[in-house]
């Protein structure tokens, strides 16, 4: 079950379209199975239709139902053959990659530590999105550490502590700068995988983990 | 002004018969709202007037798809502008749009769901008029400078710092507002539950 969800600034956000690239894929992930937070959105999606009433109008170009109606009248654009789908990192069975992922690579899983693998997500709109997947093994750590800017976790599958609350399968989290954390992985669970995104970097605490972070570009 | 209720008349006539004279009235209506919304949201004049145009194309295009027991008709205009606007700054950046990233269900893009969506669908379908005439009767309910704060969360960063120049107040407190705004229509919403 879902307990921990985004909040209602960042559904806001989504409705309104102006969350950024790495953002609008982890919140979509969460999106996707989440209903109660698919009915905020649509709730200031409806907010956005009030706006547009209220809006005050912008006088348009005076031809500009002519040019409506003549495009209307040209041919509509020829709909886009569907992409082959992008070569996948494995998952565990049964866990299923979000279609917000659809049109990124995502790079194979590598080494980021012991029982620890991560792998790179590049949207091909904002390559420069700094967006990944994080794989955890059973009853391991993620290095205690904070954030230059927002963090946004998605879970994919398995679950972790981080002092804060418990993070399971389908649950989100954003972590600010003020939040310095340890993901750990509950003992007798399986693996977590977790989809992320930090506008800016993580800031690992120790000296091993610092170098780590520096190596991966996380 | 047509009501409501003629508005989607309207599109039903673009829907059914490809009527002209229904659109040039929705156009009339419509078009200036969207390209209002598009210049607060940063683009400049020229483009405004494309995505507005771009937009009333799509409604003609979609107009079968269009089902008021889901949306009304403003909030579907709504979130197909807002949808050209997202792919173009995509196109912007990157190489070309993404193929329905949709996350409001895919109101504004009619039958790309998966079947396996279907029973929460139609769940949220049952409540989409409780919910359109709730978020209207709670932003009446917000005072007017909370009001233009959940309308900037709308608009694009520069408008915010626009703004906090024009109330001459530090981006911060504009951006405070937009939060205690949310927090506020969510705490009104949630009063008018049954």
């Amino acid at each position: 079950m879902i307990t921990q969800h985004p909040n209602d600034e960042l559904l806001l956000a989504a409705a309104a379209g102006t969350l950024d690239a790495g953002a609008d894929i982890v919140l979509g992930a969460h999106l996707e199975g989440c209903a109660q937070c698919r009915r905020a959105v649509r709730v200031f999606e409806s907010a956005g239709g009030a706006m547009l009433e209220s809006i005050e109008p912008v006088l348009m170009a005076p031809d500009a139902l002519a040019q409506a109606l003549a495009a209307i009248d040209a041919e509509p654009p020829a709909a886009r053959p569907a992409a082959p789908p992008l070569p996948r990192p494995s998952l565990p069975p049964g866990v299923d990659w979000p279609r917000s992922l659809a049109a990124c690579t995502v790079s194979r899983w590598r080494w980021m530590g012991p029982g620890m693998r991560w792998s790179r997500v590049t949207a091909p709109h904002a390559p420069d999105a700094n967006v990944f997947l994080l794989r955890i093994g059973a009853g391991k750590a993620l290095a205690d550490h904070t954030h230059s800017g927002l963090e946004l976790t998605h879970v994919l599958c398995g679950s972790f502590h981080d002092g804060r609350a418990r993070f399971g399968a389908g649950d989100f989290d954003a972590a600010d700068g003020a939040v310095r954390h340890q993901p750990v992985l509950e003992p007798g669970g399986g693996e977590c995988i977790c989809l992320a995104t930090v506008q800016g970097r993580l800031v690992f605490d120790g000296a091993i983990a610092r170098w780590i972070g520096a190596l991966v570009g996380i | 002004m047509p009501t409501g209720d003629e508005f989607v008349e309207l599109v039903r006539a673009v829907a059914v018969a490809g009527d002209r004279s229904a659109f040039a009235v929705l156009f009339k209506h419509f078009a200036p709202r969207v390209k209002a919304y598009l210049r607060r949201s940063g683009m400049d004049p020229e483009l405004a007037e494309e995505l507005a145009q771009e937009t009333m194309v799509n409604l003609w295009r979609k107009a079968a798809s269009f089902d008021p027991a889901r949306a009304q008709l403003s909030t579907w205009i709504f979130t197909i502008a807002r949808n050209l606007r997202v792919d173009h700054l995509r196109r912007q950046h990157g190489t070309q749009a993404v193929q329905d990233v949709e996350i409001d269900g895919g109101d504004a893009s009619a039958g790309s769901e998966p079947v396996e969506h279907d029973a929460v669908q139609l769940d949220e379908q049952l409540d989409a008029t409780r919910r359109e005439t709730a978020v209207r009767q709670a932003l009446r309910q917000l005072a007017p400078e909370q009001l233009q704060a959940v309308w900037l969360a709308f608009y694009d960063e520069r408008s915010h710092a626009r703004i906090a120049g024009d109330l001459q107040l530090p981006l911060g407190t504009v951006k405070s507002r937009i939060r205690l705004a949310v927090i506020h229509l969510r705490r009104l919403l949630q009063g008018m539950e049954p």
